[in-house]
């Protein structure tokens, strides 16, 4: 039977691997059925006819078995240890999920008229205000669709007011060495360019940027884009004097939030100078990532930024009531179709509501211990190039380590990161922003009991590599597949079965 | 609750560790100016129980699909999707998981995107599709710069008939890097090959046309993109509709070069418009030039089948500024529901829904043409949605419908449409979930409105 020698030939361990949809096709057999049609029917004409005919089906039971395997073979949040550095892996409280689902929020087309769907327009408008104070930010856009989209949208509002008070010439935008890498990338989507500003231990170098708008002309800058606490998980202590020298320059501070969730009630952004932002909802407010989005990416910026935010724009009325705002002179246009990633919001007014102002407060204070804690249990064993707490040198939510130690024994980082796949541990972000590094977030919703085991599955794989290396530079031993082969598939890439 | 699951005795053995008296020395190093001393304005936390009522009672004070028999589309349809997607998405392996970067420890997703993918490309009738972008608006966009980077010419032809928000954020999209969208004008509802020759040059890189466009006409791939394909390179554009896919000729059948398009009718609620998840699908020669994340087969050390994100250095991530896009998280969940939508059907139901579709819409016009002074606005064909040109201000007649419990389409004119008429359009659509009962019903609506 060729599915069963397919099954043999590729499972690994006790575990049996999934054949594709296409090999499990089934002649006639579909997994759901229609009501008959009521009408009576109208020949389609020849010249139109034709249509896929080669998605392949099979029964029910079949399809409810084909996902739970494949769900089988992933590492999540809900079941693993994901300490993900930037990507902020934390809980996912199934509330929100139970809201979104709600027929009330779930069934509402995006062209129904405003008066069908006040609620929903209440509840964008009450997480706009709401990420509105959490940045100390004068008004929020929910339009972009993840946080690189943001990013994009941010960028296209301060050129438009750029443009519009005679300065187009302000095309430069600057970022840190240490920068996401969304950010140069959204920078070209918005026919910007790029210039880099070098980091010291991980944090802005205030010479090189002053020399870097120096050389590029201040009155071509339109803005530095930061992240703080910074990709090396370090909180800019400087980050005040940099906002002042771009406004001296007479450009924005633009901060990537991808890491809000080590700011959350202890400092708001507009405070320190920010004149926009964005934020990752499936980060800080725990909107599932799901594989890979949906995300979520509002922007908040300045009263001076506001007039090019993107349309539609909630709005309250003076009767209290809400309606769309589709009539922006100077907005920047349309983002995305439609009113923003809804669902997504639904969740996140949720998690922000669930946690209140002093639970917000809790979560960056809990993220950042976490973090410490862990840092500190492991930079015996594992160098870590910023942390030094007997010098009150401590880590924001996440830290980085260079495990140079380990490495002069023979192993690679992926080794390292392999074995912790064999433990149950998604491996964490790695070789970014420096060298060789594995940048480790817990995030604040991880027991003791969690962070201690992962603290113990660190140590276990660096004794391994002094006594038992084998088990590091052959791992993972135990998970689905062993390493997979990127060199090939990138070589010649098959991305359909043919 | 805030979710964190630590007591004060764990907390202070924490401290112990790290060698602090309190939480405040972790953050010492933010400048006292800037810490925000005086707390978060916002309301009290909410229990569970509290946060339940309250979102029940703010999605009481919504009407939609879910209590209205639905007959809007322009974009967003209410299509039915088996009870089996809602249960087998809420599996917190695939909703909590992170983008598969760690090939190991994610063969689950991957498998399933690479399937995604290839359902796709062969809904389309091409040869590759990515994992999927944000919504059907950002895809046009995304295709449009795949045009224009693989042939390094900065024009694209844009059909005035596609959806008025999709030429919006293309609009959006490309004012900043100095490429031209050239406007091809409507000759009846519809694109005439003659008007995309008129436009042609060699500056031209894409030509894209959406079918059914926004009037619910088909429109005329074949001759546009004929017209296109008469100077080397230049790229058919197909937007299309992925249920139509299943019943008539695909964006690759009528000779298109990349296809792009909403794909939330493929088992996505309507969500007040996201999240949805947009599609992109090429022919082979646009492989290394693609947006977005692609997930590849391919082997693991020990010879088994594998699966791993691959040609990764088109992304953001390794390249920087110079990457095909600046997409990093994309829909993955909705694209994991599209496949399970698509696998549950198969061609064969995927073609009855589309047969469906096509009877109802064409039976509920006909019905709606019976009526004193309602007409079609065009006379092309059309498969699941049309438009009809109302003999009393539409506004009036979606007021009347509504009130009675009716969603009976989109009204072409107002700002809600970006000013696409000022005349008297009513579009409607309609999905195998509406039965005759309902059509009937909206008929008789129809005719009482227009009295």
């Amino acid at each position: 039977m060729k599915i069963l020698e397919v099954v043999k030939k590729q499972s690994r361990g006790c575990k049996p691997t999934e054949p594709l949809i296409f090999e499990k096709h089934v002649e006639h057999v579909v997994g759901v059925d229609l009501p008959p049609l009521d009408v009576q029917e109208t020949k389609v004409p020849s010249g139109l006819a034709g249509g896929c005919k080669t998605l392949p089906s099979f029964g029910q039971h079949d399809v409810m078995a084909h996902y739970t395997h494949l769900s089988d073979r992933n590492f999540s949040v809900d079941g693993n240890f994901y300490p993900l550095g930037s990507c902020t892996m934390k809980h996912n409280p199934r509330v929100n999920e139970w809201g979104a689902a709600l027929p009330g929020f779930a069934c509402l087309h995006p062209l129904q008229d405003e008066d069908t769907i006040q609620g929903a327009l209440r509840l964008l408008y009450e997480t706009r205000t709401m990420l509105e104070e959490i940045a100390g930010l004068h008004e929020v856009s929910l339009q972009p669709a993840a946080g690189a989209h943001g990013e994009f949208t941010a960028l296209k509002v301060i050129r438009a007011y750029f443009a519009d008070h005679g300065q187009s010439e302000r095309t430069v935008v600057l970022a840190a060495d240490t920068a996401h890498g969304t950010n140069p990338a959204s920078c070209t989507m918005c026919g910007a360019s790029v210039q880099t500003v070098k980091t010291v231990d991980g944090q802005t170098d205030l010479e090189h940027l002053k020399e870097v708008i120096e050389s590029v002309g201040a009155e071509n800058i339109a803005a530095f884009m930061i992240t703080n606490p910074s990709t090396a998980g370090l909180f800019d202590a400087n980050i005040k004097e940099i906002a002042d020298i771009m406004h001296e320059a007479g450009a924005k501070l633009y901060l990537d939030g991808a890491n809000m969730n080590a700011l959350l009630g202890r400092v708001r952004p507009g405070d320190f100078g920010a004149d926009a932002m964005h934020y990752n909802t499936h980060k800080t407010f725990s909107t599932p990532h799901g594989g890979g989005g949906p995300g979520s990416g509002p922007i908040a910026v300045t009263e001076e930024l506001a007039p090019y935010l993107p349309v539609p724009q909630v709005m309250m009325a003076d009767d209290g009531s809400f309606y769309l705002d589709r009539d922006r002179e100077k907005t920047i246009g349309k983002v995305r179709s439609f009113i923003g990633q809804f669902g997504v919001l639904v969740r996140c007014w949720a998690y922000i509501s669930a946690c209140g102002p002093n639970g917000l407060r809790n979560v960056s204070e809990t993220a950042v211990l976490n973090a410490n804690y862990i840092a500190a249990k492991l930079c015996g064993r594992y160098s870590m190039p910023f942390f030094d707490p007997k010098n009150g040198k401590f880590c924001a939510h996440e830290f980085v380590t260079v495990p140079q130690d380990l490495l002069d024994k023979g192993v690679t980082l992926i080794d390292i990161t392999k074995r912790m796949i064999d433990y149950g541990v998604h491996p964490p972000t790695m070789h970014w922003p420096i060298h060789d590094c594995l940048m480790v977030e817990p995030t604040e919703t991880e027991s003791k009991a969690a962070l201690d085991s992962f603290i113990d599955v660190m140590l276990q794989i660096a004794d391994e590599i002094s006594s038992e290396i084998e088990l590091v530079i052959k791992a993972p031993l135990e998970s689905d597949i062993a390493r997979a082969d990127e060199v090939a598939a990138a070589r010649k890439p098959i991305i359909a079965f043919k | 609750m805030d979710y964190t699951q630590l007591n004060s005795t764990q907390r202070q053995e924490m401290f112990d560790a790290i060698g602090i008296q309190s939480i405040d020395e972790l953050f010492d190093v933010i400048p006292p100016e800037i810490r925000c001393e005086e707390g978060l304005d916002l309301l009290p936390a909410l229990s569970e129980l509290e946060l339940q009522r309250a979102m029940a009672e703010m999605a009481s004070h919504n009407h939609g699909a879910h209590d209205m028999p639905c007959f809007m589309g322009c974009g967003a349809y209410d299509h039915f999707y088996p009870a089996l997607i809602d249960q087998l998405i809420s599996r917190g392996e695939f909703l909590t998981s992170y983008t598969p970067y760690q090939a190991e420890a994610s063969q689950g997703s991957l498998q399933a995107f690479f399937e995604f993918q290839t359902q796709i490309a062969r809904l389309t009738g091409l040869d590759i599709a990515n994992a999927s972008l944000y919504d059907g608006a950002t895809a046009v966009a995304e295709a449009a710069l795949l045009s224009t980077n693989t042939t390094r010419r900065n024009e694209v032809l844009v059909a005035s008939t596609m959806h008025p928000e999709y030429i919006a954020v293309l609009r959006t999209v490309l004012s900043d890097v100095n490429i031209k969208i050239t406007m091809l004008d409507a000759t009846d509802g519809c694109i005439a090959p003659e008007t995309v020759e008129a436009s042609m040059s060699d500056n031209v890189a894409g030509v894209i046309v959406q079918s059914p466009n926004i009037w619910g006409q088909i429109e005329d791939w074949d001759a546009c993109f004929a017209e296109a394909h008469k100077t080397p390179k230049t790229a058919g554009i197909a937007v299309f509709n992925p249920i139509a896919c299943a019943l008539l000729k695909t964006p690759g059948e009528c000779g298109a070069d990349i296809a792009v398009g909403e794909g939330q009718p493929l088992g996505n609620a309507l969500n007040l418009g996201g999240p949805y998840l947009g599609l992109l699908a090429a022919k082979e020669s646009f492989t290394r030039k693609m947006p977005g994340r692609l997930v590849g087969m391919t082997t693991d050390e020990e010879g088994r089948r594998a699966f791993c994100l691959t040609l990764q250095t088109r992304e953001q991530h390794i390249r920087g500024a110079k990457a095909t896009s600046n997409v990093c998280t994309n829909q993955g969940l909705m694209a994991m529901r599209a496949t399970m939508f698509m696998t549950t059907f198969g061609s064969e139901g995927m073609s009855e829904m589309a047969s469906q579709c096509w009877h109802k819409a064409h039976y509920l016009a006909g019905e709606i043409l019976k009526l004193d002074g309602w007409k079609l606005t065009y006379d092309g064909a059309f498969f699941n949605e049309f438009t009809v040109e109302c003999p009393c201000d539409v506004t009036k007649v979606v007021e009347f419908c509504k009130a009675r419990g009716f969603l009976p389409g989109v009204a072409a004119a107002g700002r809600r449409m970006q000013g696409l008429s000022k005349g008297n359009e009513l579009i409607i659509a309609v999905t195998e979930k509406r039965t005759k009962h309902e059509m009937d019903a909206l008929v008789a609506l129809l005719k009482e409105a227009s009295l």
